[in-house]
C-alpha cells in the first residue's frame, strides 16, 4: 500500500438522496469454486437479494453478486445473507469461502484476484476436495460439576463438611482452600472433558482446531473438518459424546460449514477507491 | 532506566516526568483501544451466543447488535484517520508495481 486510502463507510441501507446513484459495477465475492461455464445460483445476494452468479477465469469461478461500493457492517442480516450463498453453492461444490464483506470494484478486479491467486485457489481446492467443516461448542453447567466435584472428591467433601458444620479452627482460611481447591478441580475436569471429546471425534475428522472460548460458560470453541463421506459417522459420535455427558455438558453443534478454519490464504489486496 | 535517573538525582522534577509519563501511556492505550476492534468483535460473538442460547430474545439482540456496529463503525472511522489499514470495503488485487506489502 502506498498512500493511506480513505472509504467511505456509508451504510449500505441508506442511499444517499441527492448524490449520483450508487455505482452497481461492485462485485460481492462470496466464494470460490472450480467450475468453467457460467452458473445462476438465484436471486439470494447480500443487500436484498441480489442475483448470485460466476465470474470465470480458467477453470475457477467467483461466486458474486452485484453490489454498490459500501462496506457491509457485519450485522446478523448480512452475515445470514453471506452464509446462505456460501450454503447453496456447496451443496454441490466444494468451495474456498471468501471472508465476509469483500467488495470488489468491477468484475475485471474478481478476474485479475483469480488469475494472481490461481495455483494457490487450485492447490487449496484440492486439498478441500469433499471436505466441510462442523462447528462444535462446548457450554458447562458450573453449579452442576461443582455439585459433581463435591460428591466425587473427598478433600472437598470433607472441607465443605468442615466449614459447615464450624469445626475448622479458622473457618476463613479453610474456605480460601476450599475455593482453591474447587478451581483446580474445575480446571481439571474441564481439560479432561475436553480431551475426551476431540479423543472421541478425532477417527472420524480428517482435522480439528480450537477456538477461543465465548462468554464464561463455554470450555470448548472448535472447528472439525471432515470428509463428506464421514458427515454421518461424525453425526453419531457426536451425539454419542453428548449423551455421555448430558447432565453436564451442552453441545452445541453446527453446520455443514464451508472450511473457514481450514483454509489460510492471505490475499494481497489494497483499498480500491 | 531515564525515568530511575531522574527520580534518583532529581528528585524535585521525578513526580513532573512520573506524570508526563503516565499520561502519555494513558493515552496510547485509549488510542489502542480506539483502533483495536478485536473486543467488539468478541463482543458480537457472545451476543450472537446469547440469542443462539434463548437468553435474549431478538430485540434485545438487535438493540445491542446497532451498538455494536456503532463502536465497529467507530472504530473504523479511528484507524482511517490515523492512517491505519481497515478491514471491508472495495479492495482490489495488489498491483506488483506497488512494491513489497
Amino acid at each position: 500500500m502506498t498512500e493511506p486510502q480513505t472509504v467511505r463507510t456509508e451504510t449500505p441501507a441508506i442511499p444517499q438522496p441527492g448524490l449520483a446513484p450508487p455505482a452497481v459495477d461492485g462485485k460481492y465475492v462470496y466464494c470460490i469454486i472450480r467450475l468453467d461455464k457460467p452458473k445462476d445460483f438465484g436471486s439470494v445476494g447480500i443487500g436484498g437479494g441480489q442475483r448470485v452468479y460466476t465470474v470465470h477465469y480458467r477453470d475457477l469461478a467467483a461466486i458474486v453478486s452485484d453490489t454498490p461500493l459500501v462496506i457491509y457492517d457485519p450485522t446478523r442480516e448480512h452475515v445470514l445473507a453471506h452464509e446462505f450463498v456460501n450454503e447453496t453453492v456447496m451443496r454441490e461444490f466444494t468451495v474456498i469461502p471468501m471472508s465476509f464483506g469483500t467488495v470488489f470494484r468491477s468484475e475485471d478486479d474478481v478476474t485479475e484476484l483469480l488469475r494472481s491467486t490461481y495455483q494457490a485457489f487450485s492447490d487449496v481446492l484440492d486439498k478441500m476436495q469433499d471436505k466441510i467443516e462442523f462447528g462444535l461448542k462446548v457450554l458447562w453447567e458450573r453449579e452442576k460439576v461443582i455439585a459433581n466435584l463435591e460428591r466425587e472428591n473427598d478433600e472437598i467433601r470433607r472441607l465443605k463438611d468442615e466449614i459447615s458444620r464450624n469445626i475448622a479452627s479458622s473457618t476463613y482460611f479453610a474456605r480460601m482452600q476450599l475455593g482453591r481447591l474447587v478451581e483446580a478441580a474445575l480446571e481439571g475436569v474441564q481439560s479432561r472433558y475436553v480431551a475426551d471429546i476431540h479423543e472421541a471425534l478425532k477417527p472420524v475428522a480428517v482435522a480439528s482446531r480450537s477456538n477461543k472460548v465465548i462468554g464464561d460458560r463455554m470450555i470448548l470453541n472448535a472447528a472439525f473438518l471432515v470428509e463428506r463421506t464421514q458427515e454421518r459417522a461424525f453425526d453419531d459420535k457426536v451425539k454419542e459424546v453428548s449423551r455421555r455427558y448430558e447432565d453436564l455438558l451442552m453441545f452445541k453443534y453446527t453446520g455443514p460449514w464451508p472450511p473457514y478454519n481450514f483454509v489460510n490464504i492471505k490475499l494481497k489486496l489494497e483499498k480500491a477507491n | 532506566m531515564g525515568l530511575l535517573t531522574k527520580l534518583l538525582f532529581f528528585p524535585l522534577t521525578g513526580p513532573v516526568a512520573g506524570i508526563r509519563w503516565s499520561l502519555g501511556k494513558v493515552q496510547r492505550v485509549v488510542e489502542e483501544e480506539l483502533v483495536d476492534d478485536a473486543p467488539v468483535k468478541q463482543d458480537l460473538m457472545e451476543l450472537q451466543m446469547l440469542l443462539e442460547l434463548g437468553d435474549i430474545d431478538d430485540a434485545e439482540y438487535a438493540r445491542r447488535e446497532a451498538v455494536l456496529m456503532q463502536r465497529l463503525r467507530d472504530v473504523r472511522e479511528w484507524r482511517e484517520r490515523l492512517g491505519m489499514a481497515t478491514a471491508g470495503g472495495p479492495v482490489r488485487v495488489a498491483r506488483e508495481s506497488h512494491g513489497k506489502e
